[in-house]
């Protein structure tokens, strides 16, 4: 029986091969994208680590205004976090860091963690060779020891059994290799060395401390909630008692993949939200197309109601083509997914210099193959069902008469309605998202970052504390490094900053002199940039008023700075900011060192979106020199002589100290956006698939609406309604459609939007121009798709009109 | 003297499908006189239906010439016979075709909406008139669903009649109705015939055919005999 069912569906499909095509590749699409997208963000967040119990693995980080961004806490924090915390077993500390490895093949850059003892056994790792780090090397002053990763081992040491015990340079110091850790483990994130942690630091304040992470797993039955209800408690008790320094300063728990996205989860459940509403467009117009199909033979059901076929067969029937439509459709879908995750891996491994997170392995899992049938079933029931519950349910007797179809219409057209409304309703929602996420991307990478980014060649170096300890002899390096380069005949200009306009920049607290700093609102924050003279003249930040830095700024002793407009917008309104003088808010620092402004300079963006808003102060680096600091090269000929020339130079004057992140500056730039950049390619064509789906489905659905009408059409012909009448009234039908079916649609895509909009830096009058522009598109589909059918039913004549089946 | 409402002269319809030609109707000549009550009949495939058609400017002819009410309407455009459709012409239909969304009321008032010279209480009071002549007054707010064929057909009649139209086309009025209810419907076209109306019939029904004044009969498209059953006699307009 069931064979037999089958065979007919295939017989039934195969007799319209067009529609079999057109609605199996619709179902592929909305299968495909929406399966694409959850097991993009199941790898990326939401998959467990590959570790035993990972999945209650957590990490304490910092929420600054409740906004999660992932930062350090400060390891006296971190203790009184540990002390008073309930719940967590084996919390560790750590910190992450970038180091300067010498090994055969030169210097290099590796991705390092300084991590208490217990990590390895945290995430339930031994290591290949040797061991991990004892209580005793904990303690500061113990021996210099480091766990190597595996690529390290073959790279390095070319996969020497006898490498333990071993040397490796470690930022300019000798570590001995006490293990090496297996292939594919890089935890926390990117680590490729790891090396103990001293949190005992002696006598050192809360400003000299260092910051780190913690680490450790959820005890049974306790949830993320409750440590993270404790936490607000504990950080609340220690901003009481240092309100200026952790003023809005609070922690929280995640698992290591979401602290990451921190509150870019809005905008991740929202993409989520988009996938499933094109999962139900794609289903709504296959279930529309079956439906019409089934109306078309209403007839043939008919007889055979009457030859005896009971309700559950002819439903099983029916349900048999949408099987075949959506598995079918499902299958092709589901190798789309494989191919486009195989895309991801490579397009994702662009978004890092370095290299992935180790979770980041996109593929087909358990995970997509689950969802996969989950959708695969889904769709068969919202597409095949409404058919076959329809078609079951005719009343057979009138269908096998001529002539009375006009008693059953009114079901048949409330249906129609309802599947037009739902569409526009989902259209307009998915556009809007998509359209906010196209936008935010847009405007990120065509923002006025405030530098020219043109012909430049762009390195990091990070001078290691030990052959740099003091801020002479690091200031000294950054001067012969930068007039070495400037003697090279491949170079035009060098520039060094601490971070080039369009990257993130430290951002502490400021106080202006004169002013007084309530507790209640705490000092106000800006970008803190290190740079050399002629650097902001030669990026293109243009002077505004007073000077840029000259020679005569030079010094430990001199305390000058130039500001961004915009700082001197926010703090000096209506006067002139030359001359004031401002200072940072470091903790027990009690006797500031006040810096004179002398010059104001353009607004540059360090960072996207709100913090890209932060103003800035620039500082000559000899009066403030840092440990690590960005080379940025007007180049005169290619970029590969020119990091040659670089390399060269740099190893002429140090031969340990290795230049990493070697890139033009607009690549950079394009790392930075790569992500956003994806995601919204990925939404665009959501968009696009939203766009065809709905217009199609539309468009069908209306135009079986008013085929369905077209013997009324007739009849109110022959009572003497004209063309413009019929039409208008039509139209005005399909008006009221579309307004049942925008409202709900704007409402939810503007609260899509806006969801977004906090984390993607699009303005709310944006949002509400894209919903209005949507709903523009949609009603301008509706109103086509209602008048190219009506226009070609009144092509007939009302005779044929009335007897039009 | 009897006032000529309906003049065809030469009328043809030829209906094309791919290459092949099909001559509905050839060269129909035919004249209604205002309150005569014609049937045509004939086998299925006669062309009863198309000639009715064209008498109702459903459709257009292929060829000769058609006056209705002294005006010939052969070659008016689509708006001007919409408009004479709506006041010069009422329809019944076999399969009823009442709108399942509206009520009766709005199925009798709806081609009176159509007319820009009536206001809403005009339109109400013509259709509680007309209902009334077809005794549906107590099923105004009834939906089509709701009612029998045969109260579906009278409300069908009550929506041709309410406009007053100069005549009133019926084809196969009684096709989908059981022998008591059509007997119901044939009453009711008598008497409205009887109150004046100009009635002209598509029927194959040989006892509706009888309960006409006049009876016009086709076969393969021309018309082979037009008696009066009043005098049972040929009244001298057959085809040429």
């Amino acid at each position: 029986m069931i064979m037999q069912d089958f065979k007919y569906a295939l017989r039934l499909l195969g007799k319209k091969p067009g529609f079999t095509v057109l609605t199996t590749l619709v179902m592929a699409t909305g299968i495909g994208l929406s399966l694409f997208l959850f097991s993009f963000f199941n790898t990326v967040l939401f998959k467990d680590l590959p570790f035993k119990n990972s999945d209650s693995l957590v990490v304490i980080g910092t929420s600054e205004n409740k906004e999660r961004n992932s930062g350090e806490l400060n390891i006296f924090d971190y203790k009184e976090v540990k002390a008073g915390l309930k719940g967590m077993s084996n919390l560790l500390a750590y910190h992450t860091s970038n180091v300067n490895v010498v090994g055969r093949d030169g210097s290099r850059r590796y991705g390092a963690t300084y991590t208490q003892p217990g990590m390895f056994e945290i995430t339930h790792t031994s290591p290949l060779l040797g061991r991990g780090f004892t209580e005793a090397e904990k303690k500061r002053g113990g021996e210099a020891v480091v766990v190597i990763s595996f690529d390290i081992w073959q790279n390095q040491f070319a996969g020497d059994k006898q490498v333990l015990g071993q040397t490796l340079r470690v930022n300019g110091r000798n570590h001995r290799i006490i293990g090496v850790m297996p292939g594919e483990y890089y935890f926390p994130n990117v680590s490729d060395l790891w090396m103990p942690l001293h949190l005992d630091r002696g006598q050192l304040t809360r400003q000299e401390a260092g910051t780190v992470f913690g680490l450790g797993h959820l005890d049974p039955g306790v949830s993320k909630q409750e440590i993270n209800a404790q936490l607000d408690m504990i950080m609340a008790r220690i901003e009481d008692k240092y309100p200026k320094s952790n003023q809005n300063i609070s922690a929280y728990a995640d698992t290591i993949p979401m602290t990451a996205v921190g509150d870019g989860i809005a905008v991740v459940y929202a993409m989520q939200v988009v996938a499933i509403l094109i999962l139900i467009l794609a289903a709504i117009n296959v279930g529309n197309l079956l439906l019409s199909r089934a109306v078309e033979r209403s007839k043939e059901t008919a007889i055979r109601v009457a030859l005896g076929a009971p309700r559950s067969r002819l439903i099983s029937q029916m349900l048999w083509e949408s099987i075949i439509i959506c598995t079918l459709g499902g299958i092709i879908g589901l190798l789309m997914v494989a191919w486009g995750l195989e895309v991801t891996q490579a397009i994702t491994a662009t978004f890092f210099v370095e290299k992935p997170s180790f979770w980041w392995k996109f593929g087909l899992d358990a995970f997509a193959i689950k969802l996969f049938f989950a959708f695969v079933i889904a769709t068969v029931l919202m597409t095949g069902l409404l058919p076959a519950w329809k078609n079951s349910g005719e009343n057979f007797n009138a269908a096998l008469r001529d002539g009375t179809r006009g008693a059953q219409g009114k079901k048949a057209g409330r249906l129609n309605k309802t599947l037009v409304i739902s569409e526009i309703l989902i259209s307009i929602t998915v556009l809007i998202g998509a359209a906010v996420m196209v936008l935010s991307s847009y405007l990120r990478t065509t923002v006025d970052i405030g530098a020219n980014p043109d012909n430049i060649l762009t390195a990091t170096i990070k001078l290691p504390k030990a052959d740099y300890p003091t801020p002479e002899s690091q200031s000294q390096l950054i001067k012969t490094l930068q007039s070495n380069l400037e003697n090279n005949s491949g170079i035009e200009d060098v520039m060094m900053l601490s971070s080039l306009p369009g990257k993130y920049s430290q951002s502490p607290f400021m106080a202006l002199e004169g002013k007084v700093y309530p507790l209640d609102r705490g000092y106000p924050k800006a970008n803190y940039i290190a740079v050399t003279p002629g650097t902001l003249a030669n990026l293109g930040v243009e002077l505004r008023h007073g000077r840029y830095f000259t020679s005569g700024d030079q010094g430990l002793d001199k305390s000058t700075v130039l500001v961004s407009e915009s700082f001197a917008r926010q703090h000096f309104a209506g006067e002139s900011a030359l001359g004031k003088r401002l200072r940072l808010v470091e903790p027990g620092d009690y006797a500031p060192k006040w810096l004179t402004i002398v010059g104001v300079v353009e607004h540059t963006r360090q960072g996207d979106t709100q913090r890209g808003e932060l103003p800035s102060v620039f500082r000559p680096f000899s009066q403030a020199p840092r440990p690590q600091m960005t080379i940025a090269m007007h180049m005169k000929t290619d970029s590969v002589t020119t990091m040659a020339l670089l390399r060269d130079t740099l190893k002429a004057i140090d031969a340990e100290l290795p230049a990493f992140r070697v890139e033009t500056y607009h690549q950079s730039l394009a790392r930075n956006y790569a992500p956003v950049r994806f995601i919204s390619k990925v939404l665009l064509l959501f968009g696009i698939a939203a766009v065809i789906l709905a217009g199609s489905g539309i468009y069908g659905v209306m135009s079986n609406t008013i085929n369905q009408k077209t013997q009324e059409i007739g009849v109110k012909r022959a009572l003497g309604a004209d063309d413009e009448r019929i039409k208008k009234e039509l139209l005005l039908s399909g008006f009221k459609q579309f307004l049942a079916g925008s409202i709900p649609g704007l409402i939810g895509g503007c609260a899509l939007g806006f969801a977004m909009a906090q984390v993607m830096g699009v303005g709310g009058s944006a949002i509400i121009l894209i919903a209005l522009s949507t709903a523009f598109i949609i009603g301008a589909v509706v109103m086509a798709a209602t008048y190219f059918p009506t226009r070609k039913a009144l092509e007939m004549e009302p005779s044929q009109a009335l007897h039009y089946e | 003297m009897s006032t000529c409402l309906i003049a065809l002269d030469q009328v043809k319809k030829v209906f094309y499908t791919d290459e092949v030609e099909t001559h509905a109707l050839m060269n129909i000549s035919l004249k209604i006189n205002k309150g005569e009550y014609v049937s045509i009949s004939g086998p299925s495939g006669c062309g009863k239906s198309t000639l009715l058609s064209l008498l109702g400017l459903l459709d257009t002819s292929s060829g000769g010439e058609y006056q209705l009410a002294g005006n010939d309407v052969s070659d008016i455009d689509k708006k001007e016979r919409a408009r004479i459709r709506n006041k010069e012409i009422g329809f019944i239909f076999q399969s009823f075709n009442l709108i399942s969304d509206l009520d009766v009321e709005e199925n009798v008032e709806l081609p009176l909406t159509y007319r820009k010279d009536l206001s809403k209480s005009q339109r109400q009071q013509m259709v509680k008139d007309a209902l009334a002549k077809v005794d549906m007054s107590h099923r105004g707010k009834h939906f089509p669903a709701q009612l029998s064929g045969g109260q579906q057909q009278r409300v069908a009649v009550a929506r041709a009649i309410a406009g007053n139209p100069s005549i009133i086309l019926a084809d196969e009025p009684t096709g989908n109705l059981d022998s008591k209810n059509a007997e119901a419907v044939m009453q009711l076209l008598d008497k409205l015939h009887a109150q004046g109306a100009t009635i002209c019939m598509v029927t194959h029904d040989p006892r509706s055919a009888k309960q006409a004044k006049r009876t016009v009969e086709l076969l393969d498209g021309q018309i082979i005999a037009d008696r009066n059953t009043e005098k049972d006699t040929d009244n001298g307009t057959a085809a040429a």
